[in-house]
């Protein structure tokens, strides 16, 4: 019981440290105790720079940047994708025209039916300018409705064929690059970055549109009504585009501080739920909980600091209107009623009044809109960007176009002068020569780092050899198929790995087209259909999430099983490490006997049964070959493997 | 700091479902403890509200001031509060004053919504969230792992992070807006009736139809958002396994298959999509369109009244009408909102006190005996023990162990061996029989006195990404260097340790940093005996150990189990040899136990054990190792 939940804190825990990017997690209780303290002595209740810093750097790494100037390029790479939907987007620019004219023109309506027939008391012109209101508005919303769907489905149509593509892109990746790059970051590439794009489409381009054309319009009527209060207004946008630009600035700022702070108190939280048993085997309760406050409070600091900059600006927005109203009045009265104004300035009219007041919100408003699209467009063209840059990257090999399908193979494997290094100036494998034969077992035995997962990645073709030759049936590995190769081939790799769904879909991953009887007559013949049936729901028991739910001994014996109904020439296998009860043991020695027998097969052995079945032993020492030959001789040789094997005996049965 | 908090712990049973009567009347409880904050963001929020009302009036009130003057036809304005400007003063002056006093309402207003939004967020942010995060992980500590056993992490996680959110929408999001509402909508309505009685009845006609489709889209976009998060979820989770599979997937050759999957799934998120799109653009367009419907009427019938009532003007009838109906409907549309907002809060609430009401199952009694120093004498009554009453993982188990020395136990996964070791940490309490420790009842003694008697080494360690030295002092900070040296040298650490960049200071990285999992065992040990406990219980450390490595570590778990009463879960024959006693455990039971000479003679199970895991004869001989000394 208590070891599940600790493998799940413990994958909980590394989960989370890979979320925040950073190796030290500054999120811990303790780490957070150092600086806790640290503020102590500064006698501040600010977290620390050096804490803020670090972290930011560390997420700064992770996730790139988060704005980007607006880059030609990459527009244009954007709209490349609406391409296919060419048609819906020429109607939705035309309908954003539509748009933009008709919002100003619906102010100017009803400043036209107040200043006309209203104040000339005429009732029937009143109710003819009404009507033509009502009309006007319904086509307005008519307009509204398409050219919102519209957009929102481009959006998602783009969003969609971009996914479709960073996958099938990803398909293509070799493992190098899954070695390097963490799974968090190419999720969020698939999530946030793509989600940024998708705001690039349905916000930015569109509603950009309307509003300036919005803006251009209701200034034009304005510049009609009365130049010299339509130069009032020039006067007030820039301030209010200034001063909209600088708060979000700011805002954005300390909103990532607060999220970051945030993200301090949550993985806090996962630590704690996930490792409670440590706390409460060691009493650490009341130590946790004031750590947990003082983050919380922290969090609140942030918070705070980001209201206090989010709460400026709608009032100063407001202010600007009121300030517009009160300058209206003033400068609109002392035109109409002040004595002496200049010859050179026309009289005003004093509709003019009324159609600015009911104007100037259709001006106004979008300065406010367009400043938040232009932020948003500057975070799009970061995530785009780190989109493009992935769906840019080259697999590291790929087939060549003339590379040969593996007719079915016999299994002889070959390694000749083979060298390689994931970094070819580090070396990790040398000058390897090797033969096995269709049928051999080969156990690879050594220290961690000596090699053994190297040389099988290079059988799987995960790995191009750096120099040599691995030959399969005498055919250069570099001119195979790798697909044709795969088929042919079974991986069962250490990590045991499940997907979703249920033990027979999990089963056959191993070929998809198997029926139901396909599948537990491959577990009939490794001798284990009763261990799944036992299973709550027998073959139909289900998956969780990396395995969960199923027994580490469940779970080897269904990737035993999977391998098994590919029934492939070549078995690939890394053997866990994790221990399993004896009974259990017993089984899967027997099952991995079944699995190997008749098929060249690679082990990297951790099974004391499965070295000592084994044709072959190699010893691998610093990426070389330094013994071979079975158990019974190289014990007599007594060399490297005998000393391993006596350090193991008496460690585990003496 | 939670002045509930103490009555709250020890309320009886956990609840299952409260009314949302009870939940309501504790969240109230909750917003009266802040009541004082609330009266400020209330009255804060009133007097923006009136300055902006103000503010209208006079705008209107000097449209109509130059609309009289210019046009000889136009009625006389209405001055409020009969502040009627002397008859002699210039026009100008009138509409001076009156731009000067909106003027300085303007700037007041813009003072106090930020001071609004300022109090606010201190309220809510830096004093309910805080105060209501601190009780719930404070309670979290310490409630028993049953809780842990049956909620998943990401839920319980979620508890303190937006439950806790919700719970505090009752207070601003509830609560005050609804005060609000109230309060500005009576306000307005009374200044539009008080204009004209029949133009607000005509203008307002349309509102229940405002109020009706703004729930309406709540009620339907919300089940069609949660559709889709949940489409969502699967994709991505399709391509994080299709990631962390990706050997399995490349191995198999099982690209195209996977593309299809990925395909189904992102096209679901699309369609779901589109369905939120078309809902969101039919009922975007229907509220917007409800307010220019009440323009029209305003358009009509003011247009009327201006011809036909004496005392309708333009400024102050029409176009402030029209600024109170914007506010209005602004206001009005909020009601969804709060509806909204409550349903959460109920959710949030019934999750948030499930925590807070749970009971601490273990808890020190008020007369628990202090253990300053155990002897270590365990014994196990005739106890049985299950995590649900009707399935025991434990039956009539009873044993003793004397002081200092060692028992194995052993068996069949899933046999309850893990599950008696938390007994005896007192992580459970057993359903039946008792355990004592020197004799005493672990219940009477004091549980944290208890567990610090007991150092506790888990299958796989979990080590937090924080110095070695710390790493050793986890369950006591306060530790000395010589003691943290000292427990290191006895978990055979120290060498290892020496030798890292750093020594006891290098920081250890979230994934052991370049530590193997012998070193990491035996930090963990380290860690358990730092304080020098009587007892000592180890679960399995070599589980998910190299058998390279695992040599290192057994020297370590015998020198941490000298002279301490030990209890190790073992498969390995070599642990099995080295206990005083094994017990073997299946389903719950003791099959078998006795010395190992014991079990090796006559145990059907030992004897399995070692044909697995023994090298042959041949092996044993080629490496000159002794053949009769082993079996």
């Amino acid at each position: 019981m208590i070891s599940k939940l600790h493998k799940r804190i413990h994958r909980a825990a590394s989960r989370n440290g890979g979320t925040l990017g950073y190796p030290d997690a500054v999120a811990n209780p303790q780490s957070r105790r150092r600086v806790v303290a640290r503020q102590k002595e500064q006698g501040k209740s600010a977290p620390s720079d050096a804490d803020t810093s670090q972290l930011t750097h560390a997420e700064f790494d992770e996730r790139g940047a988060e704005m980007r100037p607006l880059e030609f390029g990459l527009i244009a790479r954007v709209f490349a994708y609406m391409r296919p939907y060419r048609a819906r987007r020429n109607w939705l620019l035309l309908i954003v025209l539509v748009r933009s004219l008709q919002i100003p023109a619906l102010a100017a309506l009803f400043t036209h039916v107040i200043n006309g027939p209203l104040i000339a008391r005429d009732v029937r012109g009143t109710l003819l300018g009404a009507a033509a209101f009502l009309l006007l508005a319904i086509f307005t919303q008519v307009t509204l409705h398409f050219r919102s769907r519209w957009a929102l489905e481009l959006g998602e149509a783009v969003v969609h064929d971009l996914r479709r593509d960073v996958f099938a892109h990803l398909q293509k990746m070799t493992m190098s690059f899954y070695h390097r790059t963490p799974v968090g970051r190419i999720i969020s590439r698939m999530t946030s970055d793509i989600e940024v794009v998708r705001s690039l489409v349905q916000d930015v381009l569109f509603m950009s549109m309307v509003n300036v054309g919005q803006m251009i319009f209701a200034a034009a009527v304005m510049f009609w009504y009365d130049r010299v209060l339509f130069l009032m207004i020039l006067g007030l946008a820039p301030i209010l585009w200034g001063l909209n630009f600088y708060f979000r600035r700011r805002l954005s700022k300390a909103l990532r501080a607060a999220q970051e702070s945030f993200s301090r108190v949550t993985s806090t939280l996962a630590e704690s739920v996930s490792g409670i048993r440590v706390t409460q085997s060691f009493v650490r309760q009341n130590f946790n909980s004031r750590l947990f406050l003082s983050q919380v409070v922290d969090h609140s600091n942030f918070n705070m600091q980001a209201a206090q900059k989010s709460g400026a600006l709608p009032p100063l927005l407001e202010l600007n209107n009121q300030f517009f109203m009160v300058g209206l009045l003033l400068f609109g009265g002392y035109r109409i009623l002040g004595p002496g104004v200049g010859a050179e300035i026309a009289p005003v009219r004093a509709e003019a009044l009324v159609g600015y007041y009911l104007m100037s919100a259709t001006f106004f408003s979008p300065l406010a809109t367009i400043g938040n699209i232009y932020n948003q467009a500057l975070a799009a063209m970061a995530g785009a960007e780190r989109v493009f840059q992935l769906l840019d990257t080259p697999p590291e090999f790929a087939d060549k176009p003339d590379a040969i399908a593996l007719p079915p193979i016999e299994g002889r494997i070959e390694f000749r002068d083979l060298s390689f290094g994931y970094d070819p100036d580090h070396l990790v494998l040398h000058d390897i020569n090797f033969v096995a034969e269709p049928g051999q077992t080969v156990a690879l035995v050594g220290h961690t780092g000596s090699g053994k997962s190297s040389l099988i990645q290079l059988i799987s073709k995960f790995y191009l050899p750096t120099s040599g030759q691995l030959l399969i049936d005498g055919q250069e590995i570099r001119d195979i198929q790798s697909a044709s190769l795969h088929r042919q081939m079974g991986i069962v790799s250490q990590v045991n790995f499940l997907f979703t769904g249920t033990v027979m879909e999990n089963i056959r991953v191993g070929r998809p087209d198997a029926t139901d009887e396909e599948v537990m007559e491959a577990a009939r013949r490794l001798d284990v259909i009763d261990l799944i049936e036992t299973m709550p729901e027998g073959f139909h028991a289900s998956v969780g999430e990396r395995g969960e739910g199923v027994s580490l001994g469940q779970r080897q014996i269904i990737c035993f099983v999977r391998a098994m109904l590919a029934n492939p020439r070549i078995m690939i296998l890394d053997e866990a490490t994790s221990s399993v009860d004896t009974m259990t043991e017993l089984r899967l020695q027997n099952a991995l006997a079944t699995l190997l027998k008749d098929r060249t097969s690679f082990v990297v052995a951790h099974r004391l049964s499965t070295i000592q079945d084994a044709d072959t032993v190699l010893v691998l020492d610093g990426g070389r070959i330094v013994e071979r030959g079975n158990h019974h001789q190289l014990l007599g040789e007594g060399g490297v493997y005998a000393n391993l094997y006596r350090q193991f005996v008496q460690a585990t049965a003496v | 700091m939670s002045p509930s908090s103490t009555s709250e712990s020890n309320s009886p049973a956990p609840v299952a479902t409260v009314s949302n009567w009870t939940l309501i009347k504790r969240m109230l409880g909750l917003a009266w403890i802040y009541r004082w904050g609330c009266i400020k963001v209330l009255l804060l929020q009133v007097a923006v509200l009136s300055l902006g009302l103000m503010a209208l009036g006079l705008f209107g009130l000097g449209v109509d001031i130059i609309q009289f003057h210019i046009n000889p036809k136009a009625k006389v304005p209405a001055y409020p509060l009969g502040l009627q400007p002397p008859p002699d003063m210039p026009v100008m002056n009138v509409v001076f004053l009156i731009a000067a006093a909106m003027l300085v309402l303007a700037l007041l207003r813009a003072a106090l919504t930020y001071q609004y939004a300022l109090a606010s967020n201190h309220l809510v942010q830096s004093e309910i969230v805080v105060d209501l995060r601190a009780q719930v992980y404070a309670k979290l500590q310490r409630i028993s792992f049953r809780f842990f056993d049956t909620n998943e992490t990401g839920s319980i996680i979620n508890r303190v992070t937006g439950d806790v959110q919700n719970v505090r929408l009752f207070v601003d999001g509830v609560l005050l807006q609804t005060v609000v509402l109230v309060l500005s909508v009576s306000v307005y309505l009374f200044y539009m009736l008080h204009i004209h009685v029949m133009l607000t009845l005509a203008c307002l006609a349309s509102t229940p139809l405002l109020v009706v489709s703004t729930w309406l889209y709540m009620k339907k976009v919300k089940p069609a958002t949660l559709k889709t998060r949940e489409l969502s979820d699967v994709m991505v989770r399709t391509l994080s396994e299709n990631i962390q599979g990706i050997q399995v997937v490349k191995g198999f050759a099982r690209e195209n298959e996977e593309i299809a999957k990925f395909a189904q799934a992102n096209r679901n998120v699309r369609e779901q999509q589109n369905w939120t799109f078309w809902l969101t653009s039919v009922f975007s367009p229907l509220t917007s369109f409800i307010p220019q419907l009440n323009l029209v009427v305003l358009l009509c019938y003011g247009g009327y009244l201006l011809t036909h009532d004496p005392t309708f003007t333009l400024g102050q009838g029409i176009i402030v009408f029209a600024g109170l109906l914007r506010q209005f409907e602004g206001q009005v549309t909020t009601i969804a909102t709060i509806a909204n907002s409550a349903q959460q809060s109920l959710t949030g609430a019934q999750r948030v006190f499930e925590i807070l009401d749970a009971p601490v199952e273990i808890q020190s009694k008020p007369d628990a005996v202090r253990v300053l120093k155990a002897r270590g004498t365990v014994r196990f009554e005739n106890v049985t023990f299950g995590y649900r009453a009707e399935e025991p993982v434990l039956q009539n188990i009873d044993f003793e162990v004397p002081a200092g020395s060692s028992i194995a136990l052993t068996g069949a996964n899933g046999g309850g061996k893990s599950s008696l070791l938390s007994l005896i940490s007192r992580f459970y309490d057993p359903d039946q029989g008792r355990i004592l420790l020197d004799g005493v009842d672990l219940r009477d003694l004091d549980v944290d006195d208890l567990r610090r008697s007991i150092g506790l080494v888990f299958q796989e360690s979990f080590l937090f990404s924080h110095t070695v030295a710390a790493n050793i002092a986890f369950g006591y900070p306060r530790a000395t260097r010589e003691q943290i040296e000292q427990a290191a040298r006895i978990a055979s650490a120290h060498d290892f340790i020496m030798e890292l960049p750093d020594g006891y200071d290098t920081i250890l990285g979230e994934r052991g940093n370049g530590l193997s999992g012998g070193q990491r065992q035996r930090l963990a040990i380290a860690r358990a005996i730092l304080l020098d406990p009587p007892i000592l219980l180890l679960d399995d450390p070599t589980a998910a150990i190299d058998p390279e490595t695992e040599h290192e570590i057994l020297e370590a778990m015998q020198s941490a189990m000298q002279n301490r009463t030990s209890f190790v879960v073992a498969h390995r024959l070599s642990t099995l040899r080295r206990a005083d006693r094994v017990i073997v455990l299946e389903h719950g039971r003791i099959v078998e136990s006795g010395t190992p000479d014991e079990l090796a003679e006559n145990s059907s199970f030992y004897q399995q054990a070692t044909t697995t895991q023994a090298p042959d004869e041949e092996s044993l001989r080629l490496l000159g190792l002794d053949l009769e000394a082993r079996v």
